[in-house]
């Protein structure tokens, strides 16, 4: 059984066991480590009569602050409106085109659009707005839907062939596989629209294009940002580039898709995005 | 030199092996005022240096509308040092560390001169612990008094002096503290702030902590700080040589010391008469007479203390002498006087403050009042547009370090039939850009420059921003990048 | 009382350990199964499709959950990037949880809509295409890997018996609203039943390849419903949380 011993040197007790000749000190804790475990004790039952505590059958005791993580948050987020409140509200009701008359809302918007872009749109579009493949570049002056400031907030907003019902859709339609043109037919065009944007190409295909395609895209192939049509005769692409791209487009369109924001956004925050893109160096 | 033994009166035998604590209890040193040129130049320059520290902050100097009007102010916020006409931006901070490193030599040479000046008479710690010493010495009466109230039990009297005595204390640290504080903010505004009770934040822990800090360092700490804390005397013996001046007994001339008798018959003794009347004055507590020590800090009290003695059984002064080593040994040897001024360290630290000063001097003189700065935007890289341009935005910061605000023109070198967009601006597409940046700001402009692509040298084309001074015409120039598919 | 008689009796020292962990058990574990608040109802909550099920299972499969959370804590920062913070009901039916504990990578919770399928595709073949500084790993094979779900209304009616409240109905067809879901009207089954069955499930070819259903098909069909089946503008808190 035990074997106590007083230590002479410090005056302490040992445990009384022995390991392989190796005794051990019972050196009592701290007094000030005590005290303060006890303390905390204490405090921690404190803590049980005033925050959410012990559960009972189908309820919990509520704690007399009365705080839930909800509450909290939903002061939070009250506070934060509020702080916010000084500008957002001269946000409310203002068209976006009379938002851009006022420098200092304009340099605000800018900042938060900044912010804004990064969490919901550079996955996709890159970072201010370079682009990614098969995703617009937002930085250039090429836009298919426009690039003034209400068309940009009503892409935003709506999408492009998105899930909201009032998503704009532009339709490139499968012209081969619809069999309403031949491969052939198809190439001459694909070199038509070089043609269009001074890439070489030849003209060989330019009744089928008048045909065919200058309804959406223009005659010129300047594109037509009221149907989402785009712009041809400039060297900016959004699949893949040169006669190849083209004429993969013809054979086998690929449509994009925009995701709308309303809902995940506020108004106010579209706005600023809108007003971030448009002033990344393309806006009209 | 004398035997370095480690006994002084003051501090109790410390006890050697066996039982008992191996740490000796620090006892309250009381020094003793004694009249004396060395009493009497520490005292100057103890006002005068008090009288820098507290009235410099107040020197006005005129910048113009819109600039603090104080002489010196280090504005943290704003992000500046001023030093009378000279005006410091966060770039040339190291102005400030030349002034730092011009300080730290002129101080090694002046100890390599004259020994420990610095502790004895214009450290700040030796100022305040002295003031608060004549605090001391002017409630409670000289040392004896003192040390008789110290070992007195507590009485109305012994409270009410000890209550005067710290409340006094305190007054004085609190005003270094706001005395530092002005330094660093308009000296009247925070005055006024402090005193009506509206600083807060930062301001108020600087306050707090440098008060504690005064009241603890010079009230209580004392020497402490001399023997423990500070590292400056712990490298002294490499700061002084043979011919530095230091505060010396002259053992050959003193020793063998003993009690004066009746008989003042001095030829086969020392002129020592062991009166103590050294250690009594010592503000650190020792015992020159051990020799020279690091907790020695060369305020020559002690000289004052043992030339009154000297005086008075006819025996000549400067038993204790703020001498170098080399003229002591000349004295004892019956030499003339041998002064070294010149030798090699001094003329090390010579050398070294002239380089520093000149280059110091020189920088400040002909230092650009302009720094331009580019960075180009890195998403994205290039944009081409529909026209088939090539576009590369750049965010271009011009620092206007002068007072008045100023108009430039920006060109581009290197890229030819490249225009240039500013943001925020009318100007779109141009050759050359006006930009307009006010005094003493930092101007930041958004510039987006377009190129036809069959001008590009490649993946990345060497350009330079051309900078213009409308009305000097003086030119900078920065070098960057213009980069394509 | 004395170390030594743990320290000498390890049965009294099992019980002992039994008993302390039982306390914290009890008072941090068995309490969310009873108390009113922590197993509300809310609307629109409804148990996965059967592609969906298979693109969790996937999701499990890989270990998504290592680096992704789907949890939004009701914390300011997270609602504002995330979107509205996580109710406990919007995994009443996940056997079990994805709560996560990591965020390697955003939190995944209300992810469904934000981008598009072809972004999707895009980013779980490779990451970096479309996040230059990602470090998740390439999930390419999953759009090699065909994927089959025969045995779907087996699957489903063993989640019944865990309690996902699945009908007659949605257990016959899952199979077939598998297949029509993966593939859209192209499929030839009927999508305004699948909707019916399954509301706010996202029904067509979601890796872009419409000659077979696979992997990358399910896991998008799953990413793209989370966080989407309640409707915040409606949704009150009950009773206590409202205070």
């Amino acid at each position: 059984m035990a074997n106590v011993e007083k230590d002479p040197v410090s005056g302490t007790n040992t445990t009384g066991h022995e390991w392989d000749g190796i005794k051990e000190l019972d050196t009592p804790l701290p007094k000030w480590w005590l005290t303060t475990f006890y303390a905390c004790i204490i405090w921690s039952i404190g803590y049980w009569v005033v925050y959410p505590s012990w559960p009972t059958l189908n309820d919990y005791a509520k704690g007399v602050f009365g705080t839930t993580n909800r509450l909290e948050h939903a002061k939070d987020m009250a506070a934060v409106a509020q702080a916010r409140e000084a500008w957002t509200s001269k946000f409310e009701g203002k068209d976006i085109e009379e938002v851009a008359q006022d420098s200092e809302l304009m340099t605000y918007a800018r900042a938060g659009g900044k912010a804004i872009f990064a969490d919901n749109c550079q996955p996709c579009h890159g970072a201010a707005g370079s682009g990614n493949k098969n995703f617009p570049v937002l930085a250039d002056d090429d836009w298919l839907w426009g690039g003034t400031l209400d068309a940009l907030q009503t892409t935003i907003t709506y999408g492009i062939r998105s899930t909201h019902d009032e998503t704009r859709i532009s339709d490139m339609p499968a012209l081969v596989a619809d069999e309403t043109i031949t491969p052939a037919e198809a190439d001459q065009i694909a070199d038509y629209v070089m043609m269009l944007g001074g890439q070489g190409g030849s003209d060989a295909g330019k009744t089928l294009f008048d045909d065919n395609c200058a309804v959406c895209h223009s005659e010129d192939g300047s594109g037509n940002q009221d149907l989402g049509a785009p712009r041809l005769n400039d060297g900016i692409w959004l699949y893949n580039a040169g006669k190849e791209g083209v004429l993969a487009q013809i054979t086998k369109p690929q449509h994009g898709v925009m995701p709308a924001w309303v809902g995940r956004l506020s108004d106010t925050e579209i706005k600023q995005v809108a007003i971030y893109v448009h002033s990344l160096g393309g806006g009209q | 030199m004398s035997d370095p033994s480690t006994t002084t009166v003051n501090q109790p035998e410390p006890s050697g092996h066996g039982d008992g604590p191996l740490y000796a209890e620090r006892v309250k040193v009381h020094p003793r005022h004694f009249d004396g040129p060395f009493r009497k130049w520490k005292t100057i320059l103890l006002w005068v240096f008090l009288a820098v520290y507290h009235c410099s902050a107040w020197i006005r100097w005129d910048r113009g509308p819109g600039a603090p009007d104080q002489a010196i102010l280090f504005d943290l916020p704003g992000r500046r040092a001023y030093i009378f006409w000279i005006e410091i931006w966060p770039q040339e901070v190291y102005y400030l560390t030349g002034l730092l490193i011009l300080a730290a030599v002129s101080l090694f040479a002046a100890s390599a001169i004259a020994g420990r000046v610095w502790c004895g008479f214009a450290c700040f710690q030796t100022v305040w612990t002295d003031l608060f010493m004549k605090v001391e010495a002017f409630i409670e009466g000289d040392r004896n008094k003192r040390i008789r109230l110290d070992k007195a039990p507590l009485s109305m009297d012994k409270i009410l002096k000890r209550i005067a005595k710290h409340v006094i204390w305190l007054l004085i640290a609190g005003f270094f503290a706001m005395s530092f504080l002005w330094y660093f903010n308009d000296a009247p505004t925070i005055t006024k702030e402090i005193f009506t009770g509206q600083i807060g934040g930062w301001t108020l822990v600087v306050m707090l902590v440098l008060t504690g800090m005064t009241y603890i360092m010079a009230g209580f700490a004392r020497e402490q700080v001399c023997f423990y804390m500070c590292p400056y005397g712990r490298f002294q013996s490499v700061m002084t040589d043979e011919d530095s001046l230091v505060v010396t007994y002259e053992a050959w001339r003193g020793e063998p010391r003993a009690q004066p008798g009746k008989n003042r018959d001095f030829s086969d003794r020392g002129h020592c008469v062991d009166c103590s009347l050294c250690v009594q004055a010592c503000p650190t507590g020792i015992d020159i007479r051990n020799g020279q020590q690091m907790e020695c800090i060369g305020c020559g009290l002690c000289i004052d203390a043992c030339n009154t003695m000297m005086e008075k059984f006819d025996l000549p002064k400067n038993l204790i002498s703020y001498d170098s080593y080399t003229n002591m040994v000349a004295r004892e040897q019956g030499k003339g006087k041998q002064v070294h001024l010149i030798r090699p360290r001094t003329i090390y630290y010579a050398v070294i403050l002239t380089i520093v000063a000149t280059a110091i001097l020189t920088s400040l003189s002909f230092r650009d009042r302009l720094e331009v700065n580019i960075q180009r935007d890195r998403a994205p890289l290039f944009v081409t547009l529909s026209s088939g341009d090539i576009r590369n935005g750049y965010t271009y910061k011009v620092l206007n370090m002068e007072s008045s605000a100023k108009e430039y023109t920006l060109s581009v070198e290197g890229l030819k039939g490249a225009t240039m967009t500013v943001i925020g601006d009318e100007q779109t597409d141009q050759e050359v850009l006006d930009l307009k940046v006010k005094g003493d700001h930092v101007g930041t402009f958004k510039i987006f420059m377009k190129a036809p692509r069959n001008m590009l040298e490649g993946a990345s084309t060497d350009i330079t921003f051309v900078l213009k001074d409308k009305e000097t015409g003086e030119i900078f120039n920065q070098s960057t990048v213009f980069r394509g598919p | 009382m004395k170390h030594e008689i743990f320290e000498k009796n390890t049965i009294l020292l099992a019980i002992a350990i039994l008993l302390t962990v039982a306390i914290g058990g009890l008072v941090q574990i068995v309490p969310l199964y009873t108390i009113d608040s922590t197993i509300e109802k809310v609307d629109g909550v409804r148990p996965y499709s059967p592609l969906e099920l298979a693109g969790r299972n996937i999701y499990v499969r890989e270990g998504c959950y290592l680096c992704h959370s789907q949890q939004i804590r009701p914390f300011r920062d997270e609602v504002e990037r995330y979107g509205h913070y996580s109710l406990a009901a919007e995994s009443m039916y996940d056997h079990p949880f994805q709560w996560g504990s990591k965020r390697t990578g955003p939190d995944l919770a209300r992810v469904g809509g934000k981008y598009s399928n072809a972004w999707h595709t895009a980013h779980l073949i490779d990451p970096r295409a479309v996040v230059p500084e990602s470090v998740m790993p390439m999930y390419g094979f999953l759009a090699k890997n065909e994927l089959t779900f025969n045995d779907a209304g087996a699957h489903l009616a063993t989640l019944r018996a865990a309690g996902d409240p699945y009908t007659d109905e949605q257990i016959a067809q899952a199979a077939a609203d598998f297949t029509t879901q993966a593939l859209g009207e192209a499929s030839g089954g009927d999508v305004d039943a699948l909707m019916a069955r399954y509301p706010k499930a996202v029904v067509g070819d979601f890796d872009g390849d419409p000659s077979k259903v696979s992997e990358l098909d399910a896991v998008i069909a799953y990413l793209q419903m989370l966080g989407t089946l309640v409707d915040f503008t409606t949704y009150k808190p009950e009773g206590e949380m409202a205070r």
